[in-house]
């Protein structure tokens, strides 16, 4: 059974008070031990998968021997045939009958042995997938731990503090009085950019003579005003 | 990455759009990250063997004013699909925004996520604001 059901049967039942450990113990005392079990049986299974790949070598090792010295005898027996030998040819087929039986069971004992090591890495593979769901349970459980974990401190500092939902209105204020500031500098920091865009466009014209400069503003006013007095 | 690795990473960066962080890991082994566009909420980094998870607690139950709950839990479950890279839920008594990411996950990533986070915690709390008490 998944982690989640007993999670949420934990929360109705009011499991979830701040502190108080929100995932039955023997849960995840049951699941690591699984885990546990699984990894021993690999560990065994790989064992005897150890055993078994010399048991094949051996195996294999005896039909090749028992196949050439088969067709060894059969070429004697053919060449006693030839001779002429027809009860020492008989003699050799007996031998070869009786070799052919020995590599029979052979091969039969290296399809069982075959048989085995496929049942146990399907074995393995399923172990291991235990581990695998097995891990990926724990992890929901930690995840909830760690949850209540990163949720409590600041809980209880609400509970401190006492205040109710204005807190929250309040700091959203706060938060977007920051933001407008911040805005509201970028803003004049563009302006003030852009206004030592326009001096630098003013100094040029200055350095060229061209454009009002201070020295001719004074005397068209000196101008201006003595139109003034003579009209 | 430890928690103190990040947090030590954090401290010395800056995010594209200008924000920077104050991480710092706390005696209870939780690291607490503090967005510049969001100081008011900081941010709760903790770690599983698989997971490194980012919990904003937003606000307790014992907030909301109590005819306000269903349509509130109504409005969190509509809202939570809609906020990038975040979600809703309960823990305990407390409204949480959380974001769960692979530990193999990229340092840019992972404060990309937070700064991510900080907003959504303004957005998500802004359109709830009225059911509070």
């Amino acid at each position: 059974m998944g982690v989640l059901k007993d999670l949420m049967q934990a929360v109705r039942g009011g499991a979830n008070e701040v502190g108080e450990a929100i995932v039955d113990a023997n849960a995840i005392r049951i699941l690591e031990q699984e885990i546990r079990d699984a990894e021993s049986a690999i560990a065994s299974a790989k064992q005897s998968l150890t055993r078994m790949k010399s048991s094949e070598i051996g195996l294999k090792r005896d039909l090749s021997t028992l196949g050439a010295d088969i067709a060894d005898y059969e070429q004697k027996a053919i060449a006693a045939l030839n001779a002429g030998e027809e009860a020492l040819a008989t003699e050799v087929a007996e031998r070869i009958a009786e070799l052919e039986g020995e590599r029979d069971d052979k091969a039969g004992e290296q399809a069982a042995l075959n048989e085995e090591v496929n049942k146990i890495h399907a074995m393995i593979k399923a172990r291991e997938r235990t581990i695998q769901k097995n891990k990926r349970e724990l992890d929901k459980v930690r995840t909830v731990q760690e949850l209540q974990r990163a949720t409590e401190s600041v809980s209880r500092n609400f509970a401190a503090t006492g205040s109710k939902g204005h807190r929250v209105s309040q700091a959203l204020d706060r938060v977007k009085a920051k933001q407008q500031n911040w805005q509201d500098r970028m803003e004049a920091g563009e302006w003030l950019e852009s206004q030592e865009g326009v001096d630098d466009i003013d100094a040029k014209l200055k350095a060229k003579g061209i454009g009002a400069s201070g020295a001719s503003a004074g005397s068209d006013v000196l101008a201006r005003l003595k139109a003034r007095q003579s009209g | 990455m430890t928690l103190d690795e990040l947090a030590f990473r954090l401290n010395d960066f800056d995010g594209e759009e200008g924000t920077t962080f104050d991480a710092l890991v706390t005696e209870q082994d939780i690291l607490e990250v503090t967005c510049s566009n969001n100081d008011e909420f900081p941010i709760h980094v903790t770690q599983t063997e698989t997971q490194i998870l980012a919990v904003t607690p937003l606000f307790n139950i014992s907030e909301v004013e109590p005819d306000n709950i269903e349509e509130l839990n109504a409005i969190f479950l509509r809202l939570s699909p809609a906020v990038p890279l975040s979600s809703i839920g309960l823990q305990g008594e407390t409204y949480i925004l959380f974001g769960a990411m692979a530990l193999s996950t990229r340092f840019e990533v992972i404060a990309h996520e937070l700064e991510v986070q900080a907003e959504n915690t303004i957005d998500v709390l802004e359109a709830v604001e009225h059911l509070l008490a």
